[in-house]
């Protein structure tokens, strides 16, 4: 299989961006706070040097049926990167808060109809039935993440519950890099393989540039620490006990009102 | 066509994912430049000696269910008088919206008032659901009915709420206390 001098370069870059990453996880002591995040880009590390290996040591088939076994893997940990983060923000307490739990089922559920609509809808031409295949599943996962993202955002602004600093990164570089995949997957759809071979490989560029971009902010905002929470300013104790009186005389007030 | 379909269907919904993206981002940065009093001046005024009326015709100090002879007394006429009417329950509505940043401020912030905090926003959500029922009732005809019922229940949640917020001033010592007190 051929490898091209930007494609030795990005499989490089990549490599090391995760390699990089994962070191931010776990001397940072994130990798406990985020496992099916940092499994997810430790499969990513993994996956970079078996399909380098593959690529250069055994034939092209060889290379495509392993590709695909490890996208099925790299699928299934991106929605446990999703629920990751759905339990950071939406379980404050440690339990799913009762107004989101029902709530976030059901733009999971939703999302997914869209997703597989709109997968069925699209028929990008291609030479062989595995590239079709390859480019409506491609679609189909960016536009689930796309929707699941955007939706956890709706939610939480509803609910009014935050995001803290390394969930909210984590989603912005996941979420970015799964909508700019979607406009990448709706052109190349639309025109097929085919006849735009060219403009395909030029838009893939396009999406591993970005995804590097990802790994440089991941790498950057993991490494910062949160904000320390606030301390508890002594100046105001007083004023607390006094609100607290007040509050006191206040529902005295109202039990003997309740009284008459 | 099938081709041509896919296209501008899923162009739209990038467009719409991009546009929800963007109004929810400009809004979630809004509120953390906010400040508390900046939050706090949000709140519009409630009378709490009408509300404290409503709420403790159903309601006992301790939240349960009033056991006293006389409970439960209130008419739907005079509810809707207490209140304000759908007026009124607006401005409950509103509070409590601001409540539930107030309640995001706090769980940011002071995490060592979460509990509290995730309560007074679970609280707040649940009397802007009884204002949504009311609204819906008001749409389809309903409202005398549905009033009665769903205003005395958010009126009661509203007063437990306020005094969920004065504990939680009192856990996590936030600035702006007094103010907010007078405010609910």
């Amino acid at each position: 299989m051929h490898l091209s001098g930007f494609d030795r370069f990005v499989w490089a870059a990549g490599f090391c961006g995760h390699l990089l990453l994962l070191i931010v996880l776990f001397a940072r002591r994130r990798a406990s706070s985020f496992p099916a995040f940092t499994t997810y880009i430790a499969e990513n590390a993994g996956t970079t040097v078996v399909l380098y290996f593959v690529a250069n040591h055994l034939s092209f088939d060889a290379y495509r049926h392993i590709y695909w076994s490890l996208g099925i893997v790299d699928e299934i940990l991106q929605l446990l990167v999703v629920y990751e983060i759905a339990v950071h923000v939406f379980c404050p307490t440690g339990v799913w808060a009762r107004d989101v739990r029902r709530v976030f089922v059901g733009v999971a559920c939703a999302s997914t109809l869209v997703a597989l609509l709109l997968t069925w809808l699209a028929h990008p031409t291609a030479p062989r039935q595995i590239q079709t295949f390859m480019l409506r599943s491609n679609f189909f996962s960016a536009a689930l993440m796309s929707e699941l993202f955007v939706g956890m955002v709706v939610l939480s602004a509803t609910a009014g519950l935050p995001w803290r600093t390394h969930v909210a990164r984590i989603a912005q570089g996941l979420g970015t890099y799964s909508i700019l995949c979607v406009s990448r997957d709706i052109i190349v759809d639309y025109v097929g393989l085919s006849q735009h071979r060219q403009l395909y490989n030029e838009l893939s560029h396009f999406r591993i540039l970005t995804y590097l971009a990802c790994e440089g902010f991941w790498i950057a905002m993991l490494w910062q620490e949160a904000p320390a929470p606030r301390e508890l300013p002594e100046s105001m104790r007083a004023q607390i006990y006094a609100l607290q009186k007040q509050l006191e005389d206040d529902l005295k007030r109202i039990r003997t009102w309740r009284r008459k | 066509m099938r081709s041509l379909y896919f296209a501008v269907l899923a162009t739209i919904l990038l467009l719409a994912l991009l546009g929800i993206l963007l109004q929810h981002y400009l809004r979630a940065r809004r509120r953390a430049q906010a400040s508390w009093d900046d939050l706090l001046k949000q709140l519009r005024w409630v009378d709490r000696d009408k509300l404290a009326r409503i709420a403790l015709d159903v309601i006992d100090e301790s939240g349960g269910r009033s056991q006293t002879e006389g409970s439960f007394s209130l008419e739907p006429p005079e509810i809707w008088s207490l209140l304000g009417g759908l007026d009124g329950l607006e401005v409950l509505e509103h509070n409590c919206q601001v409540l539930v940043e107030l309640a995001a401020y706090v769980q940011k912030w002071y995490p060592e008032a979460l509990v509290v905090a995730e309560q007074l926003r679970l609280n707040a959500r649940e009397i802007e659901w009884h204002v949504g029922r009311l609204k819906g009732a008001a749409q389809t005809g309903n409202i005398q009915s549905a009033f009665a019922d769903y205003a005395q229940r958010a009126a009661a949640i509203y007063y437990l709420m306020t005094r969920h917020v004065l504990n939680l001033y009192e856990q996590a010592s936030i600035p702006g206390l007094a103010e907010l007190q007078r405010a609910l």
